[in-house]
């Protein structure tokens, strides 16, 4: 036999794909799998709590906070005052199906939001910018009209998947889903759903005092200063232009003949 | 932030870094393996599992080359991806090739060194070393054996061209 000596050939056992385009191609095709299965988890939690019953809402939420709200003393004035105000407001929706809860988040950025389970947040930025008790109850008659037509189930479906993402990728406990408030401040409701809770909003306020006097005075001083002074880019960013809502609310109160002077309600801290 | 970097930034270094080293230490191994095969180009080595007719041998004796190498954390990584949906692993193809190439040269010094002519019944054994994590998963490393029948030709001439 005549043995024939031969190298070995390259590129036989061996891919010539560069190592760094299969991990590009890996990378992409993985990561665009990943952000569809999201998108998909999203739909899908956007869609169920769109469905979800409110006793079942209340039941599920009942004790719920988000996780990385820093609440202020249980004893605080501020506390019991927005919490009595808030009752008195819900006195006149006559069927509220919530027992709703005021937290106070220590947040120098003024900002109210409506939270699942009949939870209002309000920040000590926006507590330290109202001056008469008038205005805060337009606030959070506001709050009131988006749990009214349950607004504040929308947009919830991202916070609560990218926490899940989060959760299993840092490692952390899966069963105990948290919300951060963070994200919660940053989704915005339609122009629609607005004007809907500001109705809603003001109609409480007009039924609660007899007067609409001061109810938008707070929008009224953020137009003014164009918002800018302030500490509003939160609340202004999820929110319609200022100047836009006084004068819907202006033609409302005109529209159903409120008055727009009345004893002003001062802040009782 | 911090939590962040180490749980994404350093992996994401420690992959840049695994991946500059890996591929010049790669190409290092592979300039060497050819340079070598160049050398023994002429020595012969079948996978007849008996001697061939026409060689004449004075004496014989087992010779084995192994070696065993690491994989980069970049090949890991990559291949761990791969195996999520299926696939040639490409990155590990170079890591095999360098294995059973340089187990063969490995054994083929073994026997040169002892002045044998050639190796018949050559067979390559692979294996998967210790695990690389604490959980059972994942792989260190492979080894390769290359084993055969090294031959001392009975003359100089015995052996036919
Ligand atoms: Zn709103």
């Amino acid at each position: 036999m005549k043995f024939i000596p031969r190298q070995p050939r390259e590129g036989i056992n061996v891919s010539d794909t560069h190592p760094l385009v299969e991990a590009g191609t890996l990378v992409a095709g993985l990561t665009v799998i990943f952000v569809a299965i999201a998108l998909l988890l999203i739909f899908l939690v956007e869609i169920a709590l769109y469905f979800i019953p409110v006793e079942k809402e209340v039941a599920l939420f009942e004790d719920w906070l988000p996780e990385d709200l820093v609440t202020v003393s249980p004893a605080d004035e501020r506390l019991h005052q927005t919490q009595l105000l808030v009752d008195r407001l819900a006195f006149h929706w006559a069927d509220a199906p919530y027992t709703f809860r005021v937290e106070i988040d220590d947040s120098s950025v003024a900002n109210a939001m409506a939270l699942p389970g009949g939870l209002i947040v309000v920040t000590e930025g926006l507590l330290d910018l109202v001056e008469s008790e008038n205005e805060l109850a337009f606030v959070l008659g506001h709050e009131l009209g988006h749990f009214r037509n349950r607004d504040h189930l929308r947009a919830l479906g991202r916070g609560i998947v990218l926490s899940l993402f989060f959760a299993t990728t840092m490692g952390k406990d899966v069963s105990n889903i948290s919300v951060n408030v963070t994200d919660l401040a940053l989704r915005g409701f339609s122009r629609q759903q607005e004007s809907s809770a500001d109705e809603f909003g003001l109609a409480l306020v007009y039924t609660h005092y007899g007067h609409v006097d001061q109810a938008w005075r707070l929008f009224e001083r953020w137009d003014e200063t164009d918002g800018t002074v302030l500490n509003v880019v939160s609340y202004t960013s999820t929110h319609p232009d200022a100047g836009d809502r006084v004068d819907k609310l202006k033609d409302q109160a005109l529209r159903e003949g409120w008055p727009v002077e009345g004893s002003i309600t001062g802040l009782k801290w | 932030m911090l939590e962040l970097f180490l749980n994404f930034g350093l992996p994401f270094l420690l992959l840049l870094v695994a991946y500059f080293v890996g591929t010049m230490l790669e190409k290092g191994h592979f300039r060497s393996i050819r340079k070598r095969e160049g050398e023994y180009a002429k020595f012969p080595v079948v996978t007849f599992d008996t001697m061939p007719d026409d060689w004449s041998a004075s004496s014989g004796t087992l010779v084995s080359g192994s070696v065993v190498i690491s994989l980069d954390y970049f090949k890991r990584v990559i291949a761990g991806l791969r195996a999520i949906v299926g696939g040639r692993i490409k990155t590990y193809e170079p890591l095999l090739d360098r294995a059973r190439r340089e187990a063969m040269l490995r054994m083929i010094e073994d026997a040169r060194r002892d002045g044998y002519d050639a190796i018949f019944n050559v067979r390559l054994e692979t294996s998967r070393l210790a695990n690389s994590r604490g959980d059972g998963k994942g792989t260190a490393g492979v080894e390769m054996l290359a084993f055969g029948t090294a031959v001392k030709f009975a003359s100089r001439f015995a052996r036919t061209q």
